[in-house]
């Protein structure tokens, strides 16, 4: 097919774009019958979406409900923007993560991780609702791209989710540490100035609970076995903590400081937080919030480990950058700068992240084992 | 039952609730008497094939007495584990009187069984009247006075916003019903 006629038959509404969904599940290798009776519904909370803005320069003037309400073309695309990217990242998990199905070390985890599958869609399709029902042609447009982009040819937006899922000890690292930043994202936009965006927020996050949750309680069944080393369950910690920090963005962003001028992304605790934000640095501010929380969760993960086995700790914040102020600069796990030339500082990283043979050793001896805390399904 | 509590249902009376459901949870489920170490392990614990053992620790951590039931009787209620499908509480009234006479005890084993049930808990039924869902006290296992209750739970969650399910790790009719005993109790 030529280039033209690819663009020529993108979808011209959601109608049109739920065709191309139903084919992109097939593409990737998606059995729709293992949704059974779920549907992906649009679903809004529009008492909990506020109906002042609240923040930035618009504070206090009616929430944005239509496109042609939105003052500016630039807020227009900032908004179109965030949709994006975050519709984006529903899809790309559910690539990354739907070969684990076969694998699932129990029937409980197998119909965790197809919930957790079956939302991420719901959630993917809500944003492409919000592209299709509210941005017209643009809009139509940017969620046809939401399903060509794809996780395992390394074309989605963000780094992590490009990254591969090879087991379901990166599952649940994945759900633990990158769901979580899921939860501030989600958090940051349920006070949007835009108020489909904002209502569509709740209902996300009620979801999203269940996926960080089915995280840090996995790692815990994992540690409470004993089976998988600590030592070796540290380096994936260490592997995954420096990537989900990453997410926030750069350091000093520009584009986050116009999100919160604009009204359409605040800080992650906008409605509680008692002082003026600090503009310039929101990113910051929103990651250090997520560091202290991944550090008090693995606190509660450590405690079960068994006798003998070293404490689980996340690394410093910055070890292994690649975005912000630390990006590309040799640290250490501690956090101490790294005395000695680059080769030496990547033997020094292949010492604390997983090599290929611990990875081999991980999935053909321990996990052949009774290697995590059974659990049976029992709905929730 | 079930229509007249959802028919009067009024969410802006919800708000006081769902604005501190967190910490209610807190103050029920990490309870010295509630014991919430014990409970996380009777999650795994519990598990197919069920046995009377494992209704003897659920009995131990709902603080309840010994069973006096006969052999059948008990083996009546452990099949009816298996055989019962959530939201379905009819089920309840084919058990025996010995049985059905106890709803705290049988709502703690459908509840561990399945954890879609939430157990009886007087304080958590003073909880939803405090909301306005009226429902009536019971001595037995009355299968649609034990519905009403499990459906407004299940309301409950359907309407509570984000904020109320942003952090637990326990299933969230539990998280709903513990918040509901303090919110009760606080009456």
């Amino acid at each position: 097919m030529a280039e033209t006629e690819v663009v020529e038959s993108y979808p011209t509404n959601f109608e049109a774009w739920i065709q191309e969904f139903n084919e992109w599940q097939t593409r990737i290798g998606f059995d729709p019958s293992w949704l059974g009776d779920y549907r992906f519904d649009i679903k809004f909370d529009w008492d909990t979406a506020g109906g002042e803005i609240e923040f930035g320069d618009f504070l206090g003037m009616p929430k944005w409900e239509r496109r042609m309400q939105i003052p500016q073309q630039n807020i227009r695309d900032a908004i179109v923007s965030m949709v994006n990217v975050q519709g984006d990242t529903e899809f790309a998990s559910v690539e990354q993560q739907n070969h684990l199905l076969a694998s699932a070390p129990t029937e409980y985890d197998r119909k965790s991780a197809l919930r957790i599958m079956c939302e991420e869609q719901r959630h993917g399709w809500q944003m492409a609702y919000l592209l299709c029902a509210f941005f017209g042609e643009q809009g139509v447009r940017e969620a046809a791209k939401l399903l060509e982009r794809n996780a395992q040819d390394g074309t989605r937006i963000l780094g992590s989710f490009n990254e591969p899922i090879d087991h379901w000890l990166d599952f649940f690292m994945f759900t633990h540490f990158i769901d979580r930043d899921g939860k501030y994202q989600l958090k940051m936009l349920s006070t949007s100035s835009f108020k489909p965006l904002a209502a569509s927020m709740g209902p996300m996050l009620k979801e999203e609970s269940f996926h960080l949750g089915t995280g840090a309680n996995g790692l815990r069944r994992v540690v409470k076995q004993g089976v998988i080393p600590c030592a070796l369950i540290q380096k994936y910690v260490n592997k995954w903590a420096s990537t989900g920090l990453d997410l926030f963005g750069t350091d000093d962003s520009s584009s986050a400081q116009w999100a919160y001028v604009y009204g359409i992304k605040g800080r992650y605790d906008e409605r509680e937080a008692a002082v003026e934000a600090d503009r310039e640095h929101l990113n910051e501010a929103s990651r250090e919030l997520y560091f202290q929380e991944l550090r008090g969760e693995m606190k509660r993960i450590s405690k079960v480990r068994k006798e003998g086995e070293p404490d689980l700790h996340i690394p410093s914040d910055k070890f292994r950058r690649g975005i912000g102020k630390y990006a590309g600069e040799m640290y250490t796990v501690e956090g101490e700068p790294f005395e000695g030339s680059q080769g030496e500082y990547e033997a020094y990283l292949a010492s604390v992240l997983p090599s290929e043979e611990e990875e081999e050793q991980l999935v053909n001896e321990y996990m052949q084992q009774e290697w995590i805390q059974y659990r049976e399904w029992k709905g929730d | 039952m079930q229509h007249v509590a959802l028919t009067s249902f009024d969410k802006e009376r919800c708000k006081p609730f769902f604005d501190r459901l967190t910490e209610y949870f807190h103050q029920h489920h990490h309870s010295e008497e509630q014991d919430a170490v014990s409970y996380e392990e009777l999650l795994y614990r519990i598990r197919r094939p069920y046995t009377p053992q494992m209704l003897d620790m659920i009995d131990e951590w709902m603080g309840l007495e010994r069973r006096d039931w006969r052999e059948d009787a008990q083996r009546e209620v452990l099949l009816s584990l298996y055989a019962i499908r959530y939201p379905d509480t009819l089920l309840i009234e084919s058990l025996t009187e010995k049985a059905r006479s106890d709803i705290r005890r049988l709502s703690a084993y459908l509840h561990f069984t399945h954890h879609t049930y939430s157990i009886w808990d007087e304080d958590s039924r003073k909880g939803l009247g405090r909301l306005g869902i009226e429902i009536p006290d019971t001595e037995h296992a009355d299968p649609f006075v034990y519905g009403a209750y499990v459906t407004a739970i299940e309301l409950l969650k359907d309407v509570a916003p984000f904020t109320c399910f942003l952090e637990h790790d326990v299933p969230r009719q539990r998280l709903f019903q513990a918040a509901l005993a303090a919110y009760g109790r606080e009456a």
